[in-house]
């Protein structure tokens, strides 16, 4: 291809991969709306230093943190239907566990990721909430679930929001692997398309600018609420 | 399709697989280099006085934060030869290690000037001011008291950097560079694509071993220098 870009086709990419998008942001918050409590619940675990979730928490995050993501995909992709097809022998359910929709599997590769990411922004966050707070709150009657509702969180969460963040960006940046587990998602879509007719680089300029789009849009959103939230924050005591 | 679990075929890939990480260590090295060096340039122009030049190294920063390391990867490999056969040049047997390279040194270097830039920006101004002071030239103060203290608290950033490109590395393998990884699909390949999940765990443990020891690594050397540190503090 020495000359130029082909632009119309550009354009026509930049449409097919868009419809890649839905995929991919449900993905993103299906991962995150289960991996928010589990990882405020696992981060507890660790500063309580309850015995066993403790440390099964620590060699899990130790593990996720230490492997790339990609290879947690061709684990869970090439175990679970192993698990899944002795399970179904076993009871004798009729079902093809080769016939699973993948979007299954990108559930749960990405949150559990994501479960590991959070736990350790929500460990650092909840450290920074000074341990008065709790007792203060007990000591005008709330019960321990209600400190931690109308005292704890709110004040944890202004402090993890950038990180949160930072994670919802790194999430929305791997489901670009789910092409990996045949996802339909964005990545995937252009490259469908270009295969047709080896236009690689119009199709990644393509899905680069729909990335760049959505998570500067996702970045400015927590922003704009982070900014609202910082009025719940109290200011440090001088 | 035969299909069970098989675990002598994880420890089996483990030593099929090590050798291999030669390969994954010189893209890593090479992008560190390359990435630290263009980190450095990217945290000067964002410190400097020029608004047009923080705003580029801010840009840049941003547009590198929100692009998939395999969008970038796949970018530079069809892209880079593209533009430079223009110029008469032929890059299409390069390496794919090449392109690993500019990838993951652009990528790193984005990381980077900001792990530089906060490290800078958490040493005190007094410092500077207290070394010119005392008579101590701009390179001096640079090189003697305003660098050996931003390294420290750039160490663990450094560290975790270092981590997130390790990992990002393992992509290379879409590109055809036979790492660790691309390595593992090879093996796979050759078993007719039976056993993957042993061999992909027999990886994520060698990949999780390197990283638990590049994080002590990184742990001891940032417990060794910031002894340093405390005792400047109290002398």
């Amino acid at each position: 291809m020495p000359n130029g870009l082909d632009i119309p086709f550009l354009i026509d990419t930049f449409f097919v991969a868009l419809t890649g998008v839905p995929i991919a942001m449900l993905i993103t918050i299906v991962s995150l709306l289960i991996a928010l409590p589990l990882g405020f619940l696992l981060a507890l675990t660790r500063i309580n230093r309850m015995p066993i979730l403790n440390q099964f928490s620590r060699v899990y995050v130790s593990f996720v943190r230490g492997t790339p993501v990609i290879v947690q995909i061709f684990i869970i992709y090439n175990s679970v239907p192993l698990l899944l097809g002795t399970i179904f022998e076993k009871y004798n359910i009729n079902m093809n566990v080769y016939e699973v929709n993948p979007i299954w599997y990108a559930f749960i590769v990405f949150s559990l990721n994501t479960i590991a990411t959070l736990i350790e922004v929500f460990r650092s966050a909840i450290n920074t909430v000074s341990k008065g707070q709790l007792e203060a709150a007990h000591s005008v009657g709330l019960t321990t679930a209600q400190a931690f509702i109308r005292i704890i969180i709110p004040q944890t969460l202004v402090v993890a929001l950038p990180n949160i963040c930072n994670a919802t960006v790194n999430l929305i940046k791997a489901t670009s692997l789910g092409y990996a587990m045949s996802l339909p998602e964005i990545t995937l879509k252009a490259q469908v398309a270009a295969n047709a007719s080896y236009n690689y680089i119009e199709a990644y300029i393509a899905i680069f600018i729909i990335y760049l789009l959505i998570c500067s849009l996702v970045e400015y959103a927590f922003k704009r609420y982070e900014k609202r939230l910082r009025k719940y924050q109290i200011a440090p005591a001088a | 399709m035969e299909k069970y679990f098989d675990a002598t075929y994880i420890w089996e890939s483990i030593p099929a697989l090590l050798p291999f990480l030669k390969v994954t260590f010189m893209v890593a090295g090479l992008s560190v280099l390359f990435g630290s060096l263009l980190g450095l340039l990217l945290a000067i122009m964002k410190l400097g006085k020029n608004k047009l030049s923080q705003q580029i190294a801010h840009g840049y920063t941003t547009v590198m934060r929100c692009t998939p390391s395999i969008v970038l990867l796949f970018l530079i490999y069809y892209g880079v030869p593209a533009i430079f056969i223009n110029f008469g040049i032929n890059l299409n047997d390069m390496s794919s290690a090449f392109f690993v390279v500019i990838t993951f040194s652009l990528q790193f270097g984005a990381l980077m000037s900001e792990v530089i830039r906060s490290a800078y920006e958490s040493i005190d101004k007094g410092q500077y001011e207290a070394a010119v002071s005392v008579g101590l030239s701009n390179t001096q103060a640079y090189g003697r008291i305003i660098f050996p203290q931003a390294f420290v608290v750039a160490l663990p950033n450094f560290g975790n950097a270092l981590l997130e490109l390790m990992k990002e590395g393992a992509l290379a393998y879409t590109i055809g560079l036979i790492d660790v990884m691309g390595k593992a699909n090879l093996i796979i390949a050759g078993n007719y694509n039976s056993h993957a999940l042993e061999i992909y765990i027999g990886l994520s443990l060698i990949y999780w071993v390197l990283s638990i020891m590049i994080e002590q690594f990184f742990l001891k050397l940032e417990k060794i220098f910031s002894k340093g540190r405390k005792d400047l503090k109290t002398a």
